[in-house]
């Protein structure tokens, strides 16, 4: 609107007599350069449907990946509690998965993994050993069994608020971190 | 020349203009800027990408299919609320029931089953990856039966998982 307004004011200008002489000529000189026929530098090339259909095509793989994660908050990407949950389910899980698949295939490798045996094995460890590794199985637990109950509490639509959340996240890595050393440690 | 040609006024509404949110005009130049870097903080480059139809195709529509859409959702959920009283009451009661134990492990199972199942679905999507997708699809079913047959010959053979974990994490 402003460079509408401004050549309607050069316009005007320039059929009026100006007591600044300086200004009346470059006001002149835009008038005549604001005509209805324009000459533009820049050529347009034809493209079939296809070749335009590849240009878009071309285009898309330049775009950046959604979701990207350098555009987030630190604590809504790397510790978010739902990203948690299902990291130490895949971690439970997979070791459960890997366990019973060396179990069954324990008889054809000559393994022994049977509960006496590991039992056996793992008292013979030194006591922070023994903790280090309780511990890296009840920290996953505790925290996927209580971000769980969480997850089905907000499923029951309870729980949205946003000072509800940054209270329960708090809770959540408190009572999983305590309940995952006295798991280990305590027991 | 720009700046005789402007009348008094108009200087006055450009300088103000040019004054005027300059945390928009940030923004605007920061967001560009993150569209046309190349560097890309991202974990993996994007897929092999490719358009289906034209590109003014809206996203397709699933077939509406309540077996894996509410069902499932409902199941999911069943299984974990279920899975709470079923992980506590063993160690809790401290007395070994094959029963318990039986749907304890089946219940644990399903839940792993399902978990991992939304983990290939997020992270190998069909359109991009749909060879390895199906390797992981197929590999995982694979997994899970060996690891069901698994645990009937440990539940059958051996003292049975709750009492298993018992005794390993009192050793």
């Amino acid at each position: 609107m402003i460079a509408h307004r401004l050549g309607l004011a050069a316009v005007r200008s320039a059929t009026k007599p100006n007591v600044f002489f300086r200004q009346n000529i470059p006001r002149m000189v835009l008038a005549s350069a604001m005509s209805t026929s324009q000459a533009r530098p820049i050529q347009t090339q034809k493209l079939s449907q296809e070749e335009g259909q590849q240009v878009l095509v071309n285009q898309r793989l330049n775009r950046p990946v959604s979701p990207n994660l350098g555009i987030y908050k630190m604590e809504q990407t790397w510790f978010g509690a739902s990203a948690w949950t299902r990291i130490t389910g895949c971690v439970l899980s997979g070791a459960a998965y890997v366990y019973f698949t060396a179990y069954l295939a324990s008889p054809l490798l000559g393994l022994h993994v049977e509960s006496a045996a590991l039992a056996s094995g793992f008292a013979a460890l030194p006591f922070v050993v023994k903790g280090a590794i309780k511990f890296a199985l009840a920290f996953p637990f505790t925290f996927h069994f209580i971000n769980g109950i969480k997850h089905l509490v907000y499923d029951l639509g309870i729980g949205f608020a946003k000072s509800q959340i940054k209270r329960g996240e708090a809770a959540l890595w408190i009572s999983s971190f305590i309940g995952g050393g006295y798991l280990a440690f305590g027991l | 020349m720009a700046s005789i040609v402007r009348p008094s006024l108009l200087r006055q509404t450009a300088l103000a203009a040019r004054c005027a949110k300059p945390a928009f005009r940030n923004n605007a130049i920061k967001a560009s800027a993150f569209h046309t870097s190349s560097q890309r903080s991202a974990f993996l480059p994007p897929g092999p990408q490719r358009i289906e139809g034209t590109v003014n195709d809206p996203a397709p529509v699933p077939p509406p299919s309540a077996s894996h859409g509410s069902y499932h959702w409902t199941f999911e959920r069943l299984l974990a609320a279920g899975l709470v009283p079923l992980t506590i009451a063993p160690f809790a009661a401290g007395s070994l029931n094959p029963t318990t134990d039986a749907i304890l492990c089946s219940a644990v199972l399903l839940h792993s089953h399902i978990g991992f199942q939304s983990v290939i679905i997020d992270y190998i999507p069909k359109t991009r990856y749909s060879g390895l997708r199906k390797i992981f699809w197929w590999g995982l079913n694979l997994a899970t039966v060996t690891v069901g047959v698994g645990l009937y010959e440990f539940e059958t053979n051996d003292i049975g998982v709750t009492e298993a974990i018992k005794k390993i994490w009192k050793a």
